[in-house]
């Protein structure tokens, strides 16, 4: 018999027994659907970290530090010694962790090597509070622009270089400051306050008698003109929303305003180091090599990248792990179902066997049957995932704030496929042992079986 | 031409042996109608599986056009049966979900016929037995008489050289039997295959032109049409 004639008449068998073929094959659509929702996740979270990195990060740059932590890694269980630049950051789980921080001189060393093209510091101010006349303060953080962002714009426009107390606003502050729309804050300016620091400020502020009133009274005021709104970040870096954006000089001075006589002052927990033709990936893990043996932590956005990925690969294979132990459950189904198939057809295949079917072909009509039973459980499970997901798609975005165009669930069609081989061919193992029943029946037997 | 030569069947080891057939002999000419009679337990089907390949004899053996049938290898006696025999069983053996033209392909997809030609001898096959009209009709649906002229449909759909009916009749009214043995033997001479029919129904018998009796695995009588029976020694 042909192959294509058996695998007709074994879809053909199954259509004759519907109810028994669709309870089957939907115990193994559970766990196909299962699968089929863990895999589009993980594709959304890549996808998403994947376009946060692109859209924020010159893939010529690394990241250095000068300590390990920085990057999460690092023995935490063995006593340091002190050392003058220590600074305090937060950890994954919210313990501080203390680091140390890369100095003015670190940064010179570095700029003296022949592969690096540009050290670019990554200055944040806290400002103390951002206001215009007549409305009300609101805390602020202002950061200077990266070269390689490019943000969209609601209104205005981004100058080659931001520079004379020029700033990028987020939309969010539009209708907070009193802006009727995007247009109206173009060119009106923005006051900036912070904290001027140091010792001797820090001790007035102590000995005061109202705190608020001696900040208020020793508050720095400068003044930014607005040359930009900012549409809210598809795919910013968490936690950078609302963040202003001014040009690396006046960020820099705010910096220096804030920090100096602070154990803070010229101390860089991180920086940006451009690697001349980093966009080469051999040339940029060379310019990492170089760094890495000044005694520096250096990290190429593809490790930061990869190493995230890495994450959503375990995350995603623990909740596979579950959906396989689903489909490994149905199964048994496939085998309980093929088994009672052999024996209510054993007369059948005793005909078959008189008619000069080969031995070999009853086996494959059986396993045949079981692999349809795996397709259609696979197609029902991963259609019905497909579906669902469009269908709550938008919803999840707007729950997990993705930012609208960006979605958690990203179906991929050769995943998809590929699931449903597998199931197929996990049917056929699963309808070995019944075929192989089938198989080696005694036609005598067979037909004259009541 | 089918030639016994000394066929025994026997099962168990020891002293519990069984004699199912007992050095039976005889010949059966291309196209001739052959009937084996016999009660119930005689050892008729067995004889009708050991002559069409689906049992193996103990020893002696069955010989078909000068060729030994149980010297074929498995995949040689499977091609043997579904290009050179047609079965028809008292149960009808139909696949009651599917249709009458799908159950009459089924030999004709084991005996790996030319996909363009299989409906065509299907409807032929179903043609001849009057069931043209029922081509796409579920199986199920069909009268006792129309579902063993089905089986007979599917048996000669391939135009075998060799028809074997177990008890063809056995589950039909009278009239209905008569129609169904009339279908056969006007299959026997249109398409000039050798019909072999196990029967326990003497009338059925002697219509064929050989009748063999068997009593306890072995030939009682052999007779032919219009002659006297052959006196058989043991």
């Amino acid at each position: 018999m042909y192959i294509s004639d058996i695998l007709r008449r074994s879809g053909r068998t199954l259509q004759s027994a519907k109810v028994r073929t669709l309870l089957t094959s939907l115990a193994i659509a559970v766990g196909t659907f299962s699968l089929t929702l863990t895999l589009a996740a993980s594709n959304g979270a890549q996808s998403f970290v994947d376009q946060i990195i692109t859209d924020n990060f010159d893939p010529a740059e690394l990241i250095v530090a000068s300590d390990d932590r920085v990057f999460g890694q690092g023995d935490a269980s063995t006593p340091r010694e002190y050392d003058p630049s220590f600074g305090t950051i937060a950890s994954a789980a919210g313990a501080a962790t203390q680091i140390s921080r890369l100095t003015n001189e670190d940064l010179e060393r570095i700029e003296q090597l022949d592969s690096v093209e540009q050290v670019r510091k990554n200055i944040v101010v806290n400002l103390q509070y951002l206001t215009r006349p007549d409305q009300p303060k609101y805390v602020g953080t202002i950061s200077a622009l990266n070269p390689y962002q490019s943000p969209e714009l609601r209104a205005g426009s981004i100058p080659e270089s931001l520079s004379n107390k020029q700033l990028l606003l987020p939309e969010a502050y539009v209708k907070a400051l009193g802006f009727s729309d995007p247009q109206a804050a173009i060119n009106e300016t923005l006051t900036l306050n912070v904290l001027p620091s140091g010792g001797q400020i820090q001790q007035e502020l102590a000995r005061s008698e109202n705190y608020q009133a001696a900040i208020e009274e020793r508050l720095l005021t400068q003044e930014f003109t607005i040359v930009g709104v900012l549409a809210p970040p598809l795919t910013s870096q968490p936690g950078t929303e609302l963040y202003l954006y001014g040009g690396a000089e006046d960020v820099a001075e705010l910096n220096e305003i804030t920090t100096r006589g602070t154990p803070n002052y010229q101390r860089y927990n991180a920086v940006f180091v451009r690697i001349a033709g980093g966009e080469n990936a051999e040339t940029l893990q060379a310019g990492q090599a170089e760094i890495r043996e000044l005694g520096y932590v250096a990290q190429s956005v593809q490790d930061t990248q990869d190493f995230l990925n890495q994450i959503i690969a375990v995350l995603q294979g623990i909740v596979a792990g579950f959906a396989f132990i689903a489909i490994i459950a149905s199964v048994f189904g496939i085998i309980n179902t093929m088994y009672i198939s052999v024996l209510q057809r054993t007369r059948e295949i005793g005909l078959m066997k008189a008619l000069g079917m080969h031995s070999r072909d009853i086996g494959r009509l059986f396993r045949f049957e079981a692999a349809w039973i795996g397709f259609l459980g696979g197609t029902i499970g991963s259609l019905l995932a497909v579906g669902l997901g469009v269908a709550i798609n938008p919803w999840l975005s707007e729950t997990i704030e993705l930012g609208e165009g960006n979605y958690l669930l990203l179906f991929n069609w050769v995943e998809i496929v590929g699931l449903i081989l597998a199931l197929v061919v996990i049917s056929i193992l699963a309808g070995w042992l019944p075929s192989r029943k089938a198989a080696k029946l005694d036609p005598i037997v067979a037909l004259r079986t009541e | 031409m089918i030639e016994l030569d000394k066929v025994s069947k026997r099962y168990g080891k020891g002293t519990s042996i069984f004699t199912a057939l007992d050095e039976v002999s005889f010949e059966v000419e291309d196209g001739a109608t052959l009937a084996i009679i016999g009660k119930s337990g005689s050892g008729k089907s067995t004889l009708m599986h050991v002559m069409s390949g689906l049992d193996s004899p103990s020893s002696g053996s069955v010989i078909i056009d000068e060729q030994s049938l149980h010297s074929l290898s498995q995949k040689k006696m499977d091609a043997f049966r579904a290009n050179d025999m047609g079965f028809i069983f008292q149960s009808f053996f139909i696949e009651p979900n599917q249709t009458c033209l799908q159950n009459v392909l089924l030999p004709l997809e084991v005996a790996k016929v030319e996909r363009s030609s299989r409906k065509t001898k299907a409807l032929e096959a179903l043609t001849a037995v009057g069931l043209d009209d029922k081509a796409t009709n579920l199986a199920v649906n069909l009268s006792g008489g129309q579902k063993q002229r089905l089986a007979i449909a599917r048996a000669i759909a391939n135009k075998p050289r060799i028809l074997f009916a177990d008890e063809p009749t056995g589950n039909l009214d009278s009239a209905t039997g008569d129609m169904v043995i009339k279908l056969l033997f006007s299959l026997n001479a249109d398409l000039g295959c050798t019909l072999i029919i196990v029967t326990h129904d003497k009338d059925l018998a002697l219509q064929c032109q050989k009748q063999i009796q068997i009593k306890d695995g072995a030939v009682q009588k052999i007779t032919r049409a219009n002659k006297k029976a052959d006196k058989v020694t043991s």
